[in-house]
């Protein structure tokens, strides 16, 4: 009894924990759809209309007139998904190397690796323009991929969780004449998932959000990204917040897919791992 | 080996929890304040015709590139039509216009730019960038064509033309110009017993109408402030013209190179007291320094008072029917004799031709300006965006005149414009790092509010930082006085 008592109250006050930061988490959220439903009058009002008493697409269609919010998220899913898989190739390969193989200097390699992350993106802004520039890679696809598919942060992450995989197996597999890209792709990869989910989602969001690299290295409007519009959407003197939120709700929707989708990937994984573990 | 698997899992939650935030910062950036919102344009139909989709450049056509920074319908509509027009005007030059977000975004694409040649024909930029666009030495003075081909200046507003004019040459030319005025809210006026046709003119009758329309309810509380300001650089820079004072020696950096900031005279110290008077008595409300705030506030009638740009004239008309009557007046000045000696600023922008670009772009550069200085682009330029035309012809231009018809308030503008003599105080001041001094004003205006000192003591200290800025910017870039 006293027991069960306990339990209950452990779980309403977790519970009512969980639902004062889901609100959280979902406030700017609501905020935004909810505003992007508002019509002209109504946005204007105070105190704040919290809910939409109409649904009216009105906003959407001004906010899609005032940039080509389509073309451009074709653009930026494109962007973020090239440098999504370049990462994750490019950091699995080189975080295997750092914890599976012996190689002379790899410590020091290491550091360097983990050194450029502390080289503020804003100190080679330029040079990385200005290469791009000399490629003639302006205006492309691979301009706007190709600088971020190497990624310190992940090899690390990935050599961290690379490090937790016992090394029996590797010698196991070794033993039995696995080579090392086979060891790789079929045992350690598996095992990585969560790890690989956990990069794959952060990378893509990282990208999605650029706003100053697109910007430097196009002028063509069939090639700018997502962020470029909103920027377009937000009039200094007649600030329309309706339109402008329609126009972010319209620029979430892949970011939301992408969550809904990888969330359940990130869950299993964890779970997967805890109960073995 | 467990214990880390579970630092591990709560790290990656970390790392989750840290995406969805970041996820969600676009939709956080605006604040939750009520927004400001206009209705649907009301645009006298002729210019009403949909964006037509731009026709494709013929051979042989010199291509030339113009980079703006307008946003919403000015940017998405506005200047697609008039490069669209000008294309079709004729046979000889096309432009093809991006967006390349705002000033400063656009001006560090340009310096970028400058190293490979990735540079526009045109470029727009804010008021306050004219100083160093001349000291980067990038650009063609449009003065050059003006001499060339005799064009005549006449027409065009002196004062607008003075700003952009450094060392006697024209070096660029305006284009979206604006200044800041006096937003009133007429029902409120008459509430309070104050009579709407005769709004403050002075420091002193401003305070005297805020007290008047500052409304407490029962417990105290404040329920409409008499005033608001936003904390904006450009209105202290502006407050600081209608006084008489200048914002650096060498009278604004007009006679002569600036080397240090004076804004910290009496009459800039004056303005922070009167501000602060204001807000320490409870009469004056601070939104902080996002002026969509202050716009928000007024529409929402928390405020009977702002300073605001007349650019966003029509967009506080549109949103206030049906709420109450909006007037417009004069920048307030310290007393009734300042109207004489000084006036105000213009802010706004204007449009660069980029030397580094083969002559027949510039060629067509000019062709473009000229185009866009038009009456007839001018008058359209002004229905859709509210800045006011550069030149006076564009006012007897039917869609001008009717859409002074529709918002009177304009007239304004216009009047505070023609009154303001044309002399340093009005040419405002011209050094190279302005979008740093107004961010260390807004910070000073900040401290005074927040009772950080005496207003001189922090204009003092703010001067100092300034003129610090100054003096590395003139070594920087070579210049003695």
């Amino acid at each position: 009894m006293d027991y069960k008592l306990k339990r209950t109250l452990t779980n309403t006050v977790l519970y009512i924990v969980l639902i004062v930061v889901a609100i959280l988490v979902l406030f700017p959220i609501w905020t935004a759809i909810n505003i992007s439903l508002l019509n002209d009058s109504q946005v204007a009002q105070y105190p704040p209309q919290l809910v939409p008493t109409q649904f009216s697409l009105r906003n959407y269609a001004h906010a899609l007139e005032q940039a080509p919010l389509l073309r451009y998220l074709f653009n930026s899913v494109t962007q973020s998904t090239l440098v999504m898989l370049g990462q994750l190739v490019t950091a699995c390969l080189a975080a295997y190397a750092f914890a599976f193989i012996d190689f002379k200097w790899r410590n020091v390699l290491f550091l360097v690796f983990l050194a450029t992350l502390m080289i503020p993106w804003e100190a080679t802004i330029i040079p990385n323009y200005l290469l791009i520039k000399k490629l003639k890679w302006d205006n492309t696809f691979q301009g706007l991929a190709v600088p971020f598919m190497a990624t310190g942060f992940g090899t690390f992450l990935l050599r961290q969780f690379f490090l937790k995989i016992p090394k029996e197996l590797h010698d196991a597999a070794v033993m039995d004449g696995c080579g090392s890209f086979r060891f790789l792709i079929t045992i350690v990869l598996p095992l990585a998932r969560p790890a690989l989910g956990t990069l794959a989602v952060y990378s893509f969001l990282q990208t999605y959000n650029q706003y100053l690299w697109p910007l430097l290295i196009t002028n063509d409007q069939t090639m700018r990204t997502v962020q470029i519009g909103i920027a377009l959407l937000q009039d200094e003197e007649r600030f329309m917040f309706n339109t402008v939120m329609a126009g972010v709700v319209f620029v979430l929707l892949p970011t939301f897919i992408l969550f809904i989708f990888s969330n359940r990937q990130l869950i299993r994984g964890l779970t997967a791992g805890a109960v073995k573990g | 080996m467990k214990g880390s698997k579970q630092v591990f899992v709560l790290l990656s939650a970390l790392l989750v929890l840290s995406m969805l935030l970041n996820a969600c910062a676009p939709a956080a950036t605006p604040t939750p304040e009520p927004p400001v919102q206009q209705v649907a344009p009301t645009l006298p139909p002729v210019v009403e015709e949909p964006t037509a989709t731009p026709v494709p450049a013929a051979e042989g056509i010199t291509k030339m590139t113009f980079w703006h920074s307008m946003s919403g319908d000015v940017g998405g509509k506005a200047i697609p039509q008039m490069a669209n027009a000008f294309n079709s005007s004729q046979d000889k030059c096309y432009v093809v216009y991006t967006y390349q977000g705002t000033y400063d975004d656009s001006l560090n694409k340009l310096k970028a730019g400058l190293q490979s040649g990735d540079t526009p024909s045109v470029i727009q930029l804010f008021d306050i960038a004219t100083r160093l666009m001349v000291d980067l030495d990038v650009a063609t003075p449009v003065q050059t064509y003006i001499d060339k081909e005799g064009y005549d200046v006449s027409d065009l507003e002196p004062n607008v033309l003075a700003y952009y004019t450094v060392e006697g040459q024209q070096y660029s030319m305006p284009f979206n110009s604006s200044t800041p005025m006096l937003y009133y809210n007429k029902d409120a006026f008459v509430k309070a017993g104050l009579d709407p046709a005769n709004p403050p003119k002075t420091f002193d009758e401003f305070t005297e109408a805020a007290r008047k329309l500052t409304i407490k309810d029962a417990s105290g509380n404040v329920t409409q402030y008499g005033g608001a300001f936003a904390v904006y650089g450009w209105f202290f820079e502006q407050l600081l013209a209608v006084s008489g004072g200048f914002y650096t020696d060498n009278e604004n950096g007009r006679a002569g190179l600036a080397t240090k900031a004076t804004f910290n005279t009496p009459e800039g110290v004056a303005i922070l007291d009167w501000w602060k008077a204001m807000y320490d008595e409870g009469i004056l409300a601070n939104y902080g320094r996002t002026t969509v705030d202050t716009r928000s506030a007024f529409i929402a009638g928390q405020t009977a008072m702002i300073l605001e740009s007349t650019a966003a004239l029509r967009g506080l008309m549109d949103s206030s029917k049906g709420k109450f009557e909006i007037g417009t007046a004069f920048l307030p000045r310290p007393n009734e004799a300042a109207y004489d000696i000084a006036g105000t600023v213009i802010g706004g922008g204007s449009v660069w031709i980029i030397k580094d670009r083969p002559q027949a772009e510039q060629d067509c550069a000019w062709e473009f300006i000229k185009f866009l200085a038009s009456p007839e682009q001018q008058a359209y330029w002004q229905t859709m965006s509210g800045y006011f035309p550069i030149r006076k012809a564009a006012y007897e231009n039917q869609l001008s005149v009717d859409w002074r018809a529709t918002y009177p308030q304009f007239q304004t503008a216009i009047d505070q414009l023609h009154a303001a003599p044309n002399n340093t105080f009005t040419q405002g001041g011209l050094i190279g790092v302005f979008p740093t001094a107004r961010q260390t004003i807004e910070g000073a205006i900040e401290e005074a509010l927040a009772g950080k000192g005496t207003s001189q003591e922090i204009l003092d200290k703010a001067a100092e930082t300034i003129t610090l800025a100054i003096e590395e910017y003139n070594v920087s870039m070579g210049l003695t006085p």
